[in-house]
């Protein structure tokens, strides 16, 4: 059964009526755009911080706004304001109108309301919990992080959780609301030791109202980032130079979403600018990765009932066994590519206009176990936790820093090591992944374009990459 | 909008229900971005946005809210959030409603002229842009980006204790981004340019130096792993500044977050260096008369010839230190520097360049959001530029990693050049000169 997700529509602000979308979207058409689109957000924000174990700051607040966009082929034309009264939307869907040079295109609007299947069940209201539990729940996190060991001395605890309400309506006759609920809390704890300091960081997050927390083994992940604050302050630097790195599930994953996610991003792809544009069907990877980008997985920190378009969420096998077989494609670069939607355009806010984005995207199960990975490498760096990283999508080249590193040697894990950075170009590194393994999971970032920064998973089993440049402040090796 | 009657209605409505001293910042706006991609405009947007955030006293403690939706409407949602937020603050920090400076300087941070340029006329210039980069060498394959950008915002900021301040600025902002290929070989170069007279943008320019950069990158190589004398160039040595700048912030040694904690007057970097926070500084692009408190902006050296001489402060880390506050609110939450640079040698970029026997010179980091470490100083980053052999640039250098510790840096600084190079403008604006490094860590072959 399909069920719609009706949550806040009460309090939400974000539902104009039919006659006024309609005379927004015909002003918009005025000069001869062939599409032309309104998005409305309505959303609240809460926002609580912890440092050493005291709620410093709170916000709460609501984002507001309604965005316009218009195509002529293949030129856009966007324009937001905080308001949505009658006069101003006219005359900002004029506006933007007057930068499209042509005549007025007769397109018929017939608007028709529907709804969307909803995956994403919100069981506790997080607006409806009082901020009290919340901070239960920090002080909780706190606690457990701080006590983890005598080496801790700061902890800082981030929460957040938001309801963003939005309508979208288009010229093609699309008119639909949604509602997207995220909830998160983030646990960073720092260790010292002579004079030196060292932080790890868990943040944990979902597509889910209260509940997620309650059902959050909160204490496993407060003493995980403890473990590496303090694992890091007692590690050497890492050792540099070329050579083989496994990296574990997970986080992990930032390796797939720099090293060749954003190069199968339509807005790289379509203006040929990415080092993975007209490469369908070509063996790009390794035949041993497969790479899914997957937006319906239910509850999941980067799935969506639809995209900022009003497409529903598809799951897009990116690559099969090493061959490319998709990209993620938006609405407008769809037309420069002359392929298919994909249910891939995101934005933050209505700040800024949609664009393909990934979702929850990660290289999917392979067939050796850990064990078996770590038993077959004879020296290099496993990295059990990774911190963030960057990619320019037309050379390929990408960075992300090891958060939790430790040297291989003859089969077996040995000592930590800190400050490992890896780099490489996507396109030889996605060959050089030579085992997968069975242990896939996924993790919370915040992904930052074009479009603004977006929720997304990243993930993967652990692998193992043959070769790659690892920076370190120690010797080459 | 007539802002000063909704805060007069929101101060009546919050005292009723029990709110002490508040005070509500409005800000209000106009963007435009104008893009182009082969010849065409392909995008154009523009918005007109407003926004108001409200703080203030509920039992003794601060709670903040803001609404996006700036009418009548919100004022019940904005005091409940206030009320709400402060019931569950228990931080001991005293925190303040500043009742106003005695003085405050005016600063020039509003360029009529800018409004006065016509769009037709940017529209020129940014699609001039893109065909100067391609005229400029035949291998430019492509322009990735190519961007003008203006805006203008004003700000207000009332409060109970009296306080009425208003602050209007304008920029425009250019950026470009071009892909170079020979054979296989593909390099990447960008340039831009931002401040609020239009007319010192010239598209030849801007375009020449994103092409050259992109250019002198072909046919680059990594180099041998081992620990080379550095050269940062100055837009490589503002980046790393800014991801570093948090170091300096009161808020973060208090919380025992910043390695600097008990090191006042100390010295910690090597005496050509000198760091600067100047709120008045002319073009500057993060120029304030007041700041985030509404407290009168203040000139100030953090580091004087290695020597640290302060940290930045707001109203609440001042009090808890003692001292008077540097000024440094950024707002309803943190710190943040104004225009903040190194202070420039006398060395040119070619002098320093002539005086180092081997090593290297680096023009740009990546992943400085990530391959870093605020807290412990360490970083590993990613890294391109040059080879540097008898004091003279023999090649160019990528897929390396740079590695170091920035308060181990900042005392093996052995040159200061005078280049003097500021990033893009946000909250800050953050410049350098290139500098010389006696020693770091190069990973590569």
């Amino acid at each position: 059964m399909v069920k719609y997700n009706k949550l806040h529509k009460d309090r939400s602000d974000c539902v104009l009526n039919k006659q006024l979308i309609e005379d927004t979207l015909t002003a918009a058409l005025s000069t001869g755009g062939d599409f032309a689109e309104i998005f409305v957000e309505d959303k609240t924000n809460n926002g609580i911080v912890m440092i050493g174990g005291k709620v410093e700051s709170t916000v709460s607040g609501r984002d507001y706004g309604v965005g316009i966009r218009i195509f002529k082929g293949f030129n856009s034309v966007y324009a937001y304001t905080n308001k949505s009264d009658k006069d101003t939307l006219i005359a900002t869907a004029k506006k933007a109108a007057a930068a499209i040079e042509g005549t007025k295109s007769y397109i018929r609007l017939n608007l028709e309301r529907s709804g969307v299947k909803n995956i994403n069940t919100i069981k506790i209201d997080p607006e409806s919990v009082e901020k009290t539990r919340k901070v239960q729940l920090m002080r909780q996190a706190y606690d457990t992080a701080f006590n983890c060991s005598d080496l801790i001395t700061q902890v800082t605890i981030g929460y957040t959780d938001y309801t963003q309400n939005v309508m979208i309506a288009n010229s093609e006759g699309l008119w639909k609301e949604d509602s997207r609920v995220r909830s998160r809390i983030g646990i960073s704890s720092v260790a010292s030791k002579n004079g030196e300091m060292q932080s790890g960081f868990f943040g944990p997050g979902a597509s889910k109202g209260y509940e997620f927390f309650e059902n959050l083994d909160i204490n496993s992940y407060a003493k995980e980032a403890s473990r590496i604050a303090v694992t890091m302050v007692n590690a050497k630097y890492s050792p540099s130079g070329r050579m083989p790195v496994i990296i574990d599930n997970g986080f992990g994953g930032v390796i797939f979403h720099e090293a060749c996610g954003h190069g199968l991003e339509a807005t790289s792809v379509a203006k040929n600018l990415s080092v993975f544009s007209g490469k369908l069907g070509e063996q790009i990877a390794s035949p041993v990765v497969t790479a899914i980008d997957d937006g319906t997985i239910s509850g999941e920190w980067g799935s969506f009932n639809m995209d900022d378009e009003g497409t529903e969420s598809h799951r897009n096998v990116l690559i099969e066994n090493g061959i490319l077989k998709g990209y993620m494609i938006d609405k407008l670069n769809a037309r420069r590519m002359n392929m298919d939607i994909t249910g891939s355009s995101r934005r933050q806010s209505y700040r800024f206009p949609p664009t393909s984005r990934m979702s929850n995207t990660f290289i999917d199960n392979g067939s050796s176990t850990p064990e078996e990975i770590i038993a077959n490498t004879e020296r290099g760096i496993y990295a059990k936790n990774m911190g963030g990283g960057s990619v320019n999508p037309s050379t390929g080249e990408f960075n992300f820093a090891v958060m939790e590193g430790y040297i291989v040697e003859n089969g077996e894990i040995k000592e930590p090591v800190r400050g490992a950075t890896l780099i490489g170009k996507g396109a030889e590194i996605l060959k050089k992944i030579d085992m997968v393994g069975n242990n896939l999971s996924y993790s919370q970032g915040l992904c930052g374009s074009v479009s603004g920064s977006i929720p997304v998973n990243v993930g993967q089993p652990m692998i193992r990459v043959s070769e790659i440049t690892v920076g370190g402040r120690e010797g080459a090796e | 909008m007539d802002i000063k009657a909704l805060a007069k209605k929101i101060f009546e409505k919050g005292r009723q229900q029990g709110l002490g001293d508040m005070e509500i910042s409005y800000s209000s706006g106009r963007d435009l971005s104008l893009k182009v991609f082969q010849r065409d405009l392909d995008g154009y947007s523009f918005s007109e946005s407003e926004g108001l955030s409200i703080r203030g006293f509920y039992k003794g403690k601060m709670g903040r809210s803001y609404t996006e939706k700036v009418d009548e409407s919100s004022i019940d949602l904005l005091i409940k959030n206030v009320a709400e937020n402060a019931t569950v603050i228990d931080s001991d920090d005293e925190e303040f409603i500043y009742e106003g400076s005695s003085k405050y300087k005016t600063v020039n941070t509003f360029n009529p002229d800018l409004e006065k340029v016509s769009e037709k006329y940017k529209i020129n210039f940014v699609k001039k842009l893109e065909e100067e980069a391609f005229n400029a060498d035949k291998r430019v394959v492509s322009v990735e980006t190519c961007i003008y950008g203006d805006g203008c915002a004003e700000t207000s900021m009332l409060n109970t204790k009296g306080l009425c301040l208003n602050d209007r600025s304008n920029i425009a902002y250019t950026y470009i981004s071009v892909v170079a290929k020979d054979g296989n070989d593909i390099k990447t170069g960008f340039a831009y340019r931002a401040g609020n007279d239009f007319y010192e943008f010239n598209p030849k320019d801007i375009a020449e130096e994103a092409v050259k950069e992109a250019i002198l990158m072909l046919g680059a190589k990594s180099i041998k792993s081992g620990d080379y004398p550095v050269i940062i160039r100055n837009s490589a040595a503002a980046d790393l500044l800014e991801a570093f700048t948090g170091i300096f912030s009161a808020e973060n040694i208090q919380k025992n977050l910043s390695l600097l904690k008990g090191k006042l007057n100390q010295k910690i970097g090597s005496d050509n260096f000198t760091l600067v926070d100047d709120p008045f500084m002319e073009k500057g692009l993060a120029s304030k008369s007041f700041d985030g408190e509404g407290v009168a902006c203040k000139y100030k050296k953090v580091i004087d010839s290695g020597i640290l001489k302060t940290y930045l402060y707001n109203l609440k880390t001042a009090k808890k230190d003692n001292i008077e506050t540097t000024a440094n609110s950024s707002g309803s939450l943190g710190i943040a520097p104004s225009n903040f640079y190194v202070e420039k040698g006398k060395k040119t970029l070619d002098e320093i360049i002539s005086g180092t026997d081997k090593g290297l010179m680096i023009t740009e980091l990546q992943g400085l959001h990530a391959g870093l470490n605020t807290v412990s100083g360490d970083f590993s980053l990613a890294a391109s530029g040059y080879e540097i052999n008898d004091g003279k640039i023999t090649g160019s250098v990528e897929q390396i990693t740079v590695s170091g510790n920035y308060f181990e840096l900042l005392k093996d600084i052995e040159e200061v050049g005078s280049d003097l190079k500021f990033g893009l403008p946000g909250e800050s604006y953050i410049g350098s000169p290139s500098i010389k490094i006696r020693k770091l860590s190069i990973a590569g072959e």
